[in-house]
């Protein structure tokens, strides 16, 4: 696949071009047979297998019929080519899931909430790494608490008031995506400002920067890496997030993809209509296919980061 | 000298500027932490307050009942399905997953295409639960004539078809699933941490003629050890609060499916805005308050068990 095209010059920049030290050679019989690596072997490769077998089941059935569906599930398409209508699933989708208007909603809020939470998380973060206050080190503990808080233990007070207040609808729904992904943002962020050499903030007040200005073209800017990720993982999440979409979205003509897929659902599978609904699934999975096949380096690296520090 | 003269230029320096960094503190802090208070901290607090009330939802009172609620919880069957099924997730799937997780370092650390395999595997990450609880629907799917993906395997290899979906068999097939979606994550984060580890002390072992188990046990486990930590506790908040994945692929559409295969996470649902039954909104906090507890009891433990000193290298 393309990921390791993506990756290839970008490690070769990263790092000087320099030949490794030749490899010694494996003591006598150390490469005897072992059963260990061969079951090891043998699963990764079943389950690697297993999954592109997923990924083709999933792009050919979504343009099959119910009969091809589940009599030839690892055949490529017939039917509806044959019949001249190729897109029939996706457009039976489209039509009847209301996916045309969810799709614009979901991209609105998605993208709206994502880059809203990172404003709002780069500076907390700053704050809490970089600043030298006093219980600052405290505080990131608990901002980080707050990815452990299962959202079923929140939803109940908060749509008592939301709907109280009319903001049971998209607009709420937006401010519960920032407050809810800021614990995991803060805490990914706190693990790129942490990596900055102190220097560059030194050089920066040396050179007459006041603190903001240094935060803002001098550190900032140096978390590009960390914002990209940030930006990508929260997009990943918030674009599947169907439960508080579920909660707090009651009408049809505003609902997420996730959420509309989920309606399409009972309906689909109460008529049969199972090419509809891969095709439904697949609105939903490929656009974050394209970009996690984008940035896959960078969701790993994130990752990474805050898991590993 | 050079050092004597930064040393004492520094704090006469510096001391300035900090107080004017300090100043930003809460201009910078202060709109993420008070949207963490207003959306987390507050409601989590009356969610405890209100589990100790007779709730029914909107448009009636909270009228405060003590522990009722929570004796209520513990003795419904659909409670204890849902909390026995969560704590199967948490274990078994916690199990499953981490040695898978550890067999796959063992071989992608020195395999052809490692990093394509891990991109590959990371991929059910990136499908939302909804859409993977639907696939996996399909695969499970019995029903003669239109058998689902696994029955149709198991048909042309000459075997019966099972009734994978029935509810007595549910959770052992959601177990499995959860497995197969969730590895590629620890894979991840656990290669990353692999991939930090110097490469000389595997040559050295390897000239030692040391075994894969071997470098495992004594080189890869030891070295990855606070890793390994931060993604058990990743998978017990991650396994607890799993919903979505259960609900759709359970259950026979937009309402819950049988209680046998509740989660916790389920029965919080279905008590509060699930189409099944009244709602029982003090029921339904009395049962996030023991998600919260479980989570971090779980948490606790498994940081206990995890500590060990750090290895520098």
């Amino acid at each position: 696949m393309s990921v390791t095209d993506v990756e290839a010059p970008a490690r070769r920049a990263a790092k000087p071009v320099r030949k490794p030290p030749r490899k010694p050679r494996p003591a006598p019989g150390s490469k005897r047979f072992s059963p260990l690596r061969v079951l090891g072997s043998t699963i990764v490769w079943l389950f690697t297998a297993g999954n592109v077998l997923v990924l083709y089941w999933l792009l050919t059935a979504s343009f099959k019929t119910p009969v091809e569906i589940f009599t030839k599930p690892f055949d490529l398409p017939y039917q509806w080519f044959k019949n001249g209508k190729p897109f029939r699933n996706f457009i039976y989708a489209w039509n009847n899931a209301g996916f045309g208007d969810a799709v614009l909603t979901t991209v609105v809020l998605v993208g709206l909430a994502t880059v809203v939470t990172v404003a709002v998380s780069a500076p907390c973060a700053y704050a809490l790494t970089r600043l030298g206050v006093r219980g600052a080190g405290p505080m990131t503990n608990v901002v980080a608490i707050g990815m452990g808080v299962p959202f079923q233990t929140v939803i109940i007070p908060l749509f008592v008031v939301l709907s109280k207040i009319h903001l049971d609808n998209e607009y709420g729904l937006f401010v519960l995506y920032v407050a809810l992904s800021i614990p995991f943002t803060v805490f990914l962020m706190t693990g790129f400002f942490r990596s900055l050499p102190d220097e560059l903030e030194e050089a920066a007040a040396l050179d007459g920067a006041s603190p903001m200005r240094t935060f803002f073209s001098v550190m900032l800017p140096l978390t590009r890496g960390g914002m990209i990720t940030a930006l990508t993982l929260n997009a990943i999440g918030l674009w599947n997030e169907t439960l508080l979409a579920i909660v707090f979205l009651k009408d049809q003509a505003h609902f997420t993809l996730s959420r509309a897929l989920f309606t399409f659902y009972g309906a689909a599978s109460y008529q049969s209509e199972y090419g509809g609904l891969i095709a439904g699934v697949a609105i939903v999975v490929l656009p974050m296919l394209v970009l996690y096949l984008v940035l896959a380096r960078r969701i790993i690296t994130g990752l990474t980061l805050g898991a590993g520090k | 000298m050079a050092t004597v003269t930064t040393k004492s230029a520094r704090p006469l320096k510096a001391g300035a500027h900090l107080q004017r960094k300090k100043r930003l503190f809460w201009p910078f802090a202060a709109p993420a932490l008070a949207l963490y208070l207003a959306f987390l901290v507050l409601p989590t607090i009356a969610t405890v307050v209100l589990s100790f009330t007779s709730w029914a939802g909107a448009g009636d009172t909270p009228k405060p009942n003590g522990v009722t609620n929570y004796r209520q919880m513990v003795s419904s069957d659909s409670f204890q399905y849902a909390f026995g099924n969560t704590l199967i997730y948490v274990f078994l799937g916690g199990i499953g997953t981490f040695a898978l997780a550890f067999l796959f370092t063992m071989v992608l650390r020195d395999m052809k295409g490692g990093k394509t395999v891990r991109a590959i595997l990371f991929f059910p990450n990136i499908v939302a639960p909804v859409a993977l609880g639907m696939f996996l629907g399909f695969v499970f799917k019995y029903q003669p004539g239109k058998q689902g993906l696994a029955n149709y395997v198991m048909e042309s290899l000459g075997a019966d078809a099972a009734k994978f979906l029935a509810p007595s068999n549910v959770t052992g097939v959601v177990t499995a699933s959860l497995i197969w979606a969730s590895s590629g994550f620890y894979i991840t984060i656990l290669m990353a941490a692999v991939d930090r580890i110097p490469p000389y002390l595997y040559e050295d072992a390897e000239l030692g003629g040391a075994s894969p188990w071997q470098k495992f046990r004594n080189i890869t486990l030891p070295m990855t050890w606070d890793v390994v930590g931060v993604a058990g506790v990743l998978w017990t908040i991650n396994a607890l609060k799993i919903f979505e994945l259960v609900f759709v692929l359970a259950g026979p559409g937009t309402y819950a499916p049988p209680n046998q295969a509740w989660t916790l996470g389920i029965y919080v649902f279905d008590r509060t805005f699930g189409s099944n039954g009244t709602p029982d909104f003090g029921a339904a906090c009395a049962c996030a308050v023991a998600m919260i507890a479980l989570v971090s009891v779980l948490v606790v433990l498994l940081r206990r068990l995890m500590r060990r000193d750090a290895i520098q290298f």
